[in-house]
């Protein structure tokens, strides 16, 4: 079964908010890596693209979600790293919880007769 | 948590900009070199790696703005810009911008004045709590207000305590009144002075709801006469001679020479336009108690101050009712109260008093002022746009929304317009301080003219709404045009079209006929005040000084007491050197302020008290005429043979003939003074003349009411001579050969060495006496003189600034000319007869809408017309003249165009 992929700009308004901070509990990661990333976690359905992705990291910085650090990536290039504050982790928490909640209900939308 | 963050975020957004912005383009810069590194390895050639990198960031420099979209402080940091691009545009055209800003000060500063004043006198609310509560009660007999110190005058005590006791509208209702007394400290020192002291009821404080800092109020058993040695004093000379103690209760000062006991200290809250009997404030309150008021003889004693506090949720109309009842019930019992009615004020509303109509006058004059500033604005962003069409239309084709160009326009025009407030505050500050430092003892409310939250508001606001009406619409006219047709037209900057020039006249032309208005009434101000200083007043007023003092019953308890120490006085003072002459009396032009019913031989009896003869009414020593250099017409002078044993003579003025004796000769006639026997009631007659006096002679006229009403019928005698109203106040005149002034010390000196105890008040030479009648009129018309040279300025800036634009846009046109053979003379007058013709059209319609408004105005003036034909000729002159100054620069500039040197730079 082909999924459909999803270009970021068609992403539900917070959701890639959502993604980033998902992909991003499991340590630091600079901004490119972050795209990488959310697309492994989505089996490849969202494809971030960095005019979608930068925006979304700094926003999510001055909201205090974020933190960021320079250091060296990969390839041994200087890249600025993002991860989660304790805020960030929280606002993972309350975000996960109410996109369970909206997706269980249309789930359960779908599936009723 | 979140909020700390985005605040530290907007911190840094617009304190660290550089920080920021480094950072980002080193992360937008390393990202892309990432992209590329990883299609290489993905198998891509350099160059097409790097393509499609750009092509996947989507262009460094648009990410870049998407992301200082989502900053905190996106919105503020480009109106700042606004901000910043306006300042670098006004400040590279100085021109225009000083013209705009400089437009907008003067007009704000105008009606910031205004507006101050309004705000003071009329929006403000009084110091007191609850202030619309107050009521002033005034007492009308046959429906018109009488006369009194209380001005219009209130019922009497009597009266009051009746309207008190039965009424069901008010908590409290008292009358009280001010009078001049001599005032010493006791042991708290200085020498006794005249002061205007308060006689109110310990209830005047409860009413105004005022509490005393520290004391107590008066009782209701000290407003008994003989219980009434109790005062109170106001803060201000608590502390300037009793250095704030407490000790100062119990203290005594010294009224009339009668000790009083301090028992409070009140706030300094009451303002001066309150005072009955102006001028000069009240500082020193003693009980409203006298030896006769609270009798039953005293009821026809009016004209005092009464003051109400109605009970919450009472509306004035109620207690007019109310009170009316009972003063027709009086009325009924009373026959001294027949006809007479009462008419009640809220308090609030009589703060204004006769400044009402002038306001209103200087309101219009400001209004004229906005008006012609608001078009000569008009006029340079209509020019200025113009100039700007094609650099506008430039950055609509390079796709500045049409949205940001109007921002962009309207944060110039708010930038002009806040520079223009706050030079127009500052402007109304020093006009607002200069009204604060003239005291004109009929304008005492000038001094409570400040600027407050309420006037700052008002000038900002109404700088921004001039700026933004006439700043929108030609912004929104320059977003709707056709960058394409703009950019197509090309040419020079200028490219105004006919209809929009046209516009242009038309609105110089509305300036100038407003200008006109301004200077015709300003002119007939002027004129009218150069009248009245002109006016004679009937006696020789140069050298002479006049001053007032008051003789305590406690040491001249008597005419004859009061007769010696007049008479010792007035030697002692023409004894002086450089004294031509000297007279102490009641009456000196232009008021007399006495009217008295007299009886007169031959007239036709009288049953009703409207047609009793009356006549203004003095008395004063033998040497009256010779030292007012009043001119004897017909009989003889007062002279030392007329003394208290000999039969009282009188003078009588021509008017008094006239009106007294038409057909016969009034030379000894006997006079009856005082009102005829059915009208003498009760106390009335106690203190009536009484006395019948023999004319001896007719005198000039003089001023005896006021500089503007005609001389009325006068009648002097002497005091010695009328010992029931040889009161204890006196005025003293004096005639020098040298300045006057210099003599008001050896004046002063020679009461004292009489009588160190009596203060010589209100010193002042005729010049004057007839400056304080006429303080309100001139300066209104000072201000109003100022408003229109500022009108003048405003209509030359705007006359300028048209043809100055004409000039510019026409170069080509003149040049050509030029170059065919016409003569500069004819560029010249190309500029000149345009302003001419906008001169004389304005001129026209400004002498119509003058012509129109004549009504409004004659009423302010005096013995001239409001139409005055030789002003209106001077006004349109002198218009002329600005238009032609307007002209002058403008004119130049166009015959120095040189035709080879324009022509070739096309």
């Amino acid at each position: 079964m082909s999924i459909r992929r999803y270009k970021s700009t068609e992403l539900l308004q917070g959701t890639l908010d959502l993604l980033i901070l998902k992909a991003l509990v499991h340590g630091e990661l600079h901004g490119l890596a972050v795209a990488h990333r959310v697309e492994q976690l989505t089996n490849g359905a969202f494809e971030v693209k960095p005019g979608s992705l930068f925006p979304a990291l700094h926003s999510m910085e001055e909201a205090g979600w974020l933190a960021s650090s320079w250091g060296e990536s990969e390839n041994r290039r200087k890249a600025k790293f993002y991860r989660l504050t304790k805020a960030g982790l929280r606002q993972l928490k309350t975000e996960a919880n109410d996109w369970r909640k909206v997706s269980g209900a249309i789930t359960a939308a779908l599936r009723a007769t | 948590m979140s909020v700390l963050h985005r605040i530290i975020a907007f911190c840094r957004n617009l304190f660290q900009k550089s920080d920021v912005e480094r950072e980002l383009s080193e992360e937008l810069a390393h990202a892309f070199d990432a992209l590329i590194e990883k299609k290489v390895q993905e198998g891509m050639s350099a160059a097409e790696a790097r393509r499609l990198a750009a092509i996947e960031l989507g262009g460094v420099e648009q990410l870049k703005e998407k992301i200082r979209e989502v900053r905190s402080g996106y919105y503020m940091e480009s109106l700042l810009r606004d901000v910043r691009y306006a300042g670098r545009v006004l400040l590279k055209n100085p021109g225009f911008t000083v013209m705009a800003a400089a437009t907008l000060a003067l007009a704000i500063g105008a009606n910031t004045a205004v507006f101050s004043a309004f705000n003071s006198l009329l929006l403000r609310p009084l110091p007191f709590p609850s202030a619309n509560q107050l009521v002033r009660i005034y007492s009308t007999k046959n429906g018109a207000p009488i006369q009194g110190t209380g001005n219009p005058g209130g019922p009497s005590a009597m009266d009051v305590r009746d309207f008190s006791q039965r009424n069901h509208t008010f908590q409290k209702i008292i009358a009280y009144d001010t009078w001049r007394k001599n005032v010493s400290f006791g042991s708290a020192g200085g020498t006794p002075e005249q002061m205007r002291v308060g006689l109110v009821p310990g209830a005047y404080f409860e009413v105004l709801g005022l509490r005393p800092i520290i004391g107590r109020l008066f009782t209701e058993d000290e407003n008994l006469f003989g219980r009434h040695y109790v005062a109170a004093i106001d803060v201000r000379i608590w502390r300037e001679r009793y250095a704030g103690s407490n000790a100062v209760l119990g203290q005594k000062i010294f009224i009339n020479d009668e000790p009083y006991t301090i028992v409070g200290v009140m706030p300094q809250a009451i303002p001066e336009w309150m005072e009955p009997g102006r001028p000069g404030p009240v500082e020193i309150w003693t009980p409203f108690a006298s030896a006769t008021a609270w009798s039953e003889n005293s009821r026809g004693a009016r004209g005092d101050a009464a003051l109400g506090r109605l009970k919450p949720g009472t509306s004035v109309a109620q207690a007019q009712g109310d009170l009316s009842t009972i003063a027709a019930a009086l009325a009924a019992t009373h026959p001294i109260d027949q006809g007479i009615g009462v008419a009640l004020t809220k308090l609030v509303d009589t703060r204004v008093g006769t400044l009402g109509p002038m306001l209103l006058l200087l309101a219009g004059a400001v209004s004229l002022i906005l008006l012609i500033a608001c078009l000569n604005l008009a006029n340079l962003l209509l020019a200025r746009n113009a100039t700007r069409e094609r650099e506008l239309a430039m950055r609509a084709a390079l796709g500045a929304a049409r949205s940001c160009l109007v921002r962009q326009l309207l944060v110039e025009a708010a930038l002009v317009s806040v520079v223009g407030a706050l030079v127009g505050l500052a402007l109304a500050q020093i006009v607002v301080s200069i009204f604060r430092g003239i005291y004109l003892n009929n304008l005492p409310q000038l001094v409570s003219i400040d600027l407050d939250w309420r006037v700052v508001v008002f000038s900002l606001a109404l700088s921004l709404a001039t700026t933004f009406f006439f700043g929108l619409f030609p912004a929104l006219k320059a977003a709707r045009q056709d960058p394409m047709d703009v950019l197509k037209k090309g040419g020079h900057g200028g490219s105004s079209t006919y209809s929009s020039q046209r516009l242009r006249d038309m609105l110089v032309v509305t300036e100038m006929a407003m200008a006109l208005m301004l200077i015709l009434v300003a002119g007939l101000f002027i004129q009218s005040v150069a009248r009245l200083e002109r006016q004679s007043l009937g006696i020789r007023q140069e050298h002479l000084i006049k001053a007032h003092f008051y003789m305590p019953p406690v040491r001249y308890p008597d005419s004859t007491a009061i007769t010696h120490f007049c008479d010792e006085f007035a030697r002692r003072i023409r004894a002086l050197p450089g004294v031509t002459d000297a007279t102490i009396t009641t009456l000196y032009p232009p008021i007399n302020g006495w009217s008295q019913m007299l009886g007169i031989p031959d007239h036709d009896p009288v049953t009703r008290i409207d047609d009793v003869p009356s006549a203004e009414f003095g008395v004063s020593d033998v040497h009256l005429l010779r030292t007012l250099g009043i001119s004897l017409l017909r009989g003889r002078d007062f002279a030392e043979s007329d003394t208290p044993n000999t039969q009282p003579v009188a003078l009588i003025n021509r008017a008094f003939s006239q009106k007294y004796f038409p057909n016969s000769d009034p030379m000894g006639q006997h006079i009856h003074i005082g009102p005829p026997s059915f009208l003498q009631i009760g106390a009335a007659a106690a203190t009536a003349d009484n006395a019948d006096v023999t004319i001896v002679g007719v005198v000039a006229d003089f001023r005896n009411r006021g500089l503007v009403l005609p001389p009325q019928p006068q009648i002097i005698g002497l005091y010695s001579q009328h010992p029931i109203v040889n009161f204890g106040f006196k005025d003293v005149v004096v005639r020098t050969a040298l300045d006057a002034r210099a003599l008001s010390q050896e004046v002063a000196d020679q009461l004292h060495a009489l009588d160190p105890d009596i203060p010589l008040a209100e010193v002042q030479t005729f010049d004057e006496v007839i400056e304080h009648q006429i303080g309100d009129r001139r300066f209104t018309t000072v201000l109003l003189s100022a408003f229109a040279i500022t009108g003048l300025v405003l209509a030359l800036v705007g006359v300028y600034g048209v043809l100055s634009n004409v000039v510019s846009q026409r170069k080509q046109e003149l040049a050509v000319r030029i170059a065919l053979g016409a003569t500069r003379v004819d560029a010249v007058g190309l500029v000149v007869k345009r302003a001419i013709v906008a001169a004389a059209i304005g001129m026209m319609l400004g002498v119509a809408a003058a012509w129109g408004a004549q009504r409004l105005i004659q009423g302010f003036l005096f013995q001239i017309s409001a139409v005055d034909p030789i002003t209106f000729c001077g006004a349109s002159v002198l218009l002329l003249l600005v238009a032609l100054l307007g002209s002058a620069l403008p004119a130049m500039r166009a015959t120095r165009i040189d035709p080879a040197q324009l022509l070739r730079q096309e």
